[in-house]
Parts: structure tokens; sequence; C-alpha cells
């Protein structure tokens, strides 16, 4: 020990004054908060923060999370433990804030503020600007105002390719969700359809959001192309058994059809641009 | 209630009800959930205090409350109506209670612990008890009060619906779960708090129809003969029914089946006279309900079950039951 102490106070002056920047440059970092560590209970949230904390700041992520049918995170997820979004199972975390949807689970929100905890709502991201709105919100909770900046450039330049790539010409797409539902304007499925170069005929005829769509309907509609979504990859012949009904033969759109991962859409994160990609490379086989 | 207990059999299962309804409770205390399924105890020194005042004695104390609202208005609403199928669920109670709550909620009048919510579900649950004994409650005949309670049923289950996809938020329509499948997961004392002040009411209003309802037994005629005027008896079990249902429904949403099943499962031991049923069923449903939301947790991992499905899982069966049993019953 001794000879460590003649070496520091033997080195040369301006190393001594490096050393000393360094030291309390680390000291200041030190004394900085600790990166917040977080708790999610819902699934696009999840996603958010999967992508933009370290490791060491996500305490828990919600089971849907790691279900390779809801989420892009999957893989990713399953290091964390899963959580079922009850109060009971957050609070052995002492998480410094919890994540959670602006519709979903208001007892348990409650009850979480009521407890003392911060709790952050995300609105269900409607849009690319939205995406946008989220990434930078849960990077400035989890403090990676860097990462999230990084991310929304990202998608940016995703969504400059998109715009380069839309096909010559306009073509009508109308989406095809189990149990006889569509997508219309509103949605972010929606927003990238448009992107992408098609238009949504139910959205042109003024459906909000979600609605029902008939048989007959999918038929005046007169789409170009049908894409399929929200079918689970395990009923894949539920998804076709729709386009086999007898009076939907005379209908060209049933042969020009493309699947979209529900996935990709139904939580507003940046990779959801690959939908609009995957939507392009099937008008312009 | 009001009533004290005649017979020494009636006193020991009380007793024992209250006893069982206990331990019940004891046990909603100490076992609780997480992403692994089922826990003991308390979850660490430092957080057992949070857990057990803050999450799982609210909890437990709804389950008793709501519980004991449904068997004691269940036992009443079988004495108004003289019949065993007589129930706050299958009546509409429950389901016009929701409507209330909804229409009030989600449209903007009021936030999740207003009081207006519960004065919704109070006003929703009113009117659909006061529209099922203008329709059929003087003929009292079987089939009419059940027919009829089940098209009121309907109707307030579907203008619900209709009320959550009308709603201004997008997301509405997600929670008809929770006001059709009712659930005590992460409540707080806040919601003992709105409950109680209208269900300690309607329990006393229902209470003093016990005399009402014993003469009742004996014909309309005869009850007015002895003394009781059958209408007051009425509005004492309707108005306290609403009042206490709607209580419950404005904080867990609908539970079904626990006001049939516990009176029908306890009249055996105290006999038909429905007052002495009234405070053994009130024990009983705190006793079923507390049970089911002990169950609930007990399941193994994955997300937790809504207590109105526990409850339905075991109601409907004996719904059926007493169906393909009561014809010759009734007649």
């Amino acid at each position: 020990m001794p000879s460590s102490i003649r070496l520091t106070s033997r080195a040369p002056a301006p190393f001594v004054i490096a050393a000393l920047a360094a030291a309390s440059v680390a000291a200041a970092t030190a004394a900085a908060e600790p990166l917040p560590r977080v708790a999610s209970i819902n699934l696009c949230a999840d996603q958010h923060l999967l992508a933009l904390a370290d490791p060491e700041q996500i305490l828990t992520v919600s089971w849907l999370a790691a279900d390779p049918e809801e989420s892009l995170m999957a893989s990713e997820a399953r290091h964390y433990t899963l959580n079922y979004g009850t109060v009971e199972e957050l609070l052995k975390f002492a998480p410094d804030v919890v994540l959670a949807g602006t519709y979903t689970a208001p007892f348990t929100r409650t009850l979480l503020r009521r407890l003392g905890y911060r709790v952050v709502e995300l609105e269900p991201e409607a849009s690319v600007a939205d995406i946008e709105r989220n990434v930078r919100l849960v990077a400035e909770i989890v403090g990676q105002a860097a990462r999230g900046e990084q991310l929304v450039a990202k998608l940016r330049e995703d969504v400059r390719a998109i715009e380069a790539h839309r096909p010559a010409q306009t073509l009508a797409a109308v989406i095809v969700r189990p149990g006889g539902f569509t997508v219309g304007a509103g949605s972010l499925a929606n927003e990238l359809l448009t992107l992408a170069g098609f238009t949504n005929v139910v959205a042109e005829r003024g459906l909000d959001r979600w609605g029902s769509l008939s048989m007959e309907a999918l038929l005046r509609s007169a789409p170009d192309v049908i894409v399929l979504t929200g079918y689970r990859s395990t009923q894949p012949s539920l998804a076709n058994a729709v386009l086999e009904h007898p009076a939907l033969k005379g209908l060209d759109a049933t042969r020009r059809t493309v699947t979209v991962h529900t996935a990709l859409w139904a939580c507003g994160v940046p990779r959801s641009i690959e939908a609009a990609a995957l939507l392009q490379r099937a008008a312009n086989p | 209630m009001s009533e004290p207990a005649r017979s020494g059999s009636t006193s020991a299962l009380v007793i024992g009800l209250a006893l069982l309804t206990l331990v019940a409770a004891a046990a909603s205390l100490i076992i609780g959930r997480d992403g692994g399924g089922p826990t003991f105890g308390f979850g660490g020194p430092a957080l057992a205090e949070t857990i057990v005042r803050e999450i799982r004695l609210p909890r437990t104390l709804l389950a008793l409350l709501v519980g004991g609202t449904l068997g004691l208005c269940g036992a009443a609403l079988q004495g108004l109506l003289r019949n065993p199928l007589a129930e706050p669920g299958l009546l509409g109670a429950s389901s016009g209670a929701a409507f209330g709550a909804v229409l009030v909620f989600y449209f903007g009048f009021a936030g999740a612990s207003s009081l207006l919510l519960p004065a919704g579900a109070v006003g929703g649950s009113l009117l659909a008890l006061a529209a099922l004994y203008a329709l059929a409650g003087r003929r009292g005949d079987f089939l009419t009060i059940v027919l009829a309670g089940i098209a009121i049923n309907a109707l307030a289950a579907a203008l619900t619906s209709l009320a959550l996809n009308f709603a201004p938020s997008p997301y509405a329509a997600l929670e008809i779960l929770f006001w059709m499948l009712g659930s005590l997961a992460d409540r707080s004392l806040a919601h003992v708090y709105l409950a109680v002040p209208l269900m300690v009411p309607g329990w006393l209003l229902v209470a003093a129809a016990a005399r009402g309802l014993d003469a009742l037994t004996l014909g309309e005629d005869t009850a007015f003969s002895l003394g009781f005027d059958p209408k007051r008896t009425q509005a004492l079990v309707i108005g306290g029914t609403a009042l206490a249902v709607g209580g419950a429904v404005a904080v867990t949403g609908v539970v079904g089946f626990v006001g049939l099943v516990v009176p029908h499962l306890l009249r055996r031991s105290v006999g038909q006279h429905p007052s002495r049923l009234l405070l053994p069923s009130f024990l009983g449903g705190a006793l079923l309900t507390t049970l089911a939301d002990v169950a609930i947790r007990l399941l193994p991992p994955g997300p937790e079950l809504k207590l109105g499905v526990v409850t339905a899982l075991l109601g409907a069966p004996f719904f059926l039951h007493l169906v393909m049993r009561n014809p010759e019953r009734a007649a």
C-alpha cells in the first residue's frame, strides 16, 4: 500500500489533475440519481420498456409480453419475471415507476397510486406520431433519452423509405379480422396501410376505428387486396375459411391476400413499420 | 335479523356459519397470489402491513359484505316472491345496477370513485326490480316471474353492452368483462367506504321486512288481516335490495348465483319462515363468496379468474338442478 501512495504522489501534475477531474466526474455520476427501476403491466408498455431500458432497470413485464403471438419481444421478455398485473405481485419489486395502459386495469392503477407508487399511463398508439410520443415518453422515464431519439430517428428513416416505395397505382385494401371485424380510420393499421400507398376501403366509407365487416360489405367494398390479421398462427385454416365462402368466388382479391402478424401492429412500436413494408412487397411482387 | 332465532338449531347454524366465515376471512387475509400462483403468508416484514391492510383486507371485507348482501337479498326476494328461483342476479337487479353504473361512469358524469357511480347503480337496480314487480310480481306465479326476470336481465345486459359500444372511450367495450363478471381484485378501502353507506341501510330495510315476509307466506289477504301491509313489505324488500345490491355492483360488478344457492341450501335447516332464513343467508353468502375468492387465488399460475366466473361455475349447475326438480314441488 505505501508504494502505491508514493506512486500517486510522484505522478506528474497534469496526470493528477486529469485523475482528479475523472474522479469528480465519476463522483458526480454516482451522486446522480440511479436509473429508475420499472415494472410494466401493459403489453405495449412492455415492448417499449424492453427496447429502451437497460436490463437491470426492468423488474417485471406482463405475461403477454412473452407470448410470441401477441408480442414482438417475446424472447427478450422471457428473461424477466412475468406478472399478471395485480398489485400484490408488483409490490415485492418496489418499482420506482409502474407503466400501464390508459384503458386497462383501472382498479390496479388506482390502488397503486393510493399506495404511493408512480404510475405512468401510455395512451394506445393509433399513428406513427403516437409511436414517437410513447417511445420518447418511456425513454424519458427510464432515463435513456438518447436511446429514444435513436429509435425515433430510425423510425423516421424507415417511414421515408416506405414513402419512397409506394406502388405506382393506389390499391384498395380491406382488413379482415377474425369474427367478421375490420379496422377503419383512427387506427395504427389504417395509417400504416395508407403510408404503404393503399386506400382502406372501409375508412373511405367513414368507418371509425373498429367495426364489423359482413360478407356482403366485403363483397361490395370490392377491394384489390385483402389484408388478413388477428388470426393466430396456430389456426391459419380459420382465415382461409373466411375466404372460401362461396359468395366471394368472384372476388379477385381473395387470390391477392397479405397476412400481417397481429403482434406487428397490435401495439405501436418502431418495428410496426415492418407491416407497411410487408404490404408493399405484396403489392409489387 | 330483527327477529331472534327461535329454535336452537337456527342459533347453532348461525354460530357455525359465523365461525366458518371467520376462518374463511382469515384464509383470505393469509393467502395471496402472484405470477407463480398462490402465495401463503404476508410477503416479508417490509411489505406485510401494506399487503394485508391495503390489498387483502379490502378484498376480504368486500367479499364478506358483497356476499352477505347477495345472500340476504336472495333470501328476502325468494320470500317476497314466494319463489325459490328468485335471486338478484337472475331477476335483473344486478345487471340493472351494472347498466346504471356504466351510464354514469362512461358518459363522463363521474370518476371511478365518485358517489354518483353507486347512485347510478342503485337507480338501475331499482328500475329493474320495479319493472319486474310491475310485470310479474303481483301474479306471483313461478314461471311468469322467472321469465320476466330473464327478460329484464337480458335487456339490462344488452343495454350495458350497447352503452359501452357508444362510450366515448374506444376501449370501454373491453370493460364489459368487468361489469358482467364481477371481481374483487385490487380493490381498496376507498371502495369499501363507497359501498358500505349503501349496503347497511339496504340490509336494515330488508331486515325490517322480516315479519312481513313471514306473514306473506300465508297469502296477501291473511298478511293484511294480521296487520302487515304487503305493499310495505314489498317496498322494504325491493328498496333494500336495490340499495344493497346497487352498492355491491358499483364496486365489484355482477357476481351471480350466490343469492340463489345460499338461501336454498340453508332453507332445509331453518324451515319455511323467511325471517329465520335472513341472517343465516347473510352469513352463508359471505362465507361462499369469500371461499370462492380464496379459491381463485389457489388456482395454478395464470391470469386471475373473475369471481363471477367461479360463482357461475358453482351456481349454474345448481340452478339447473333446481329447475329440473321444481315443477312438481311448485305445483
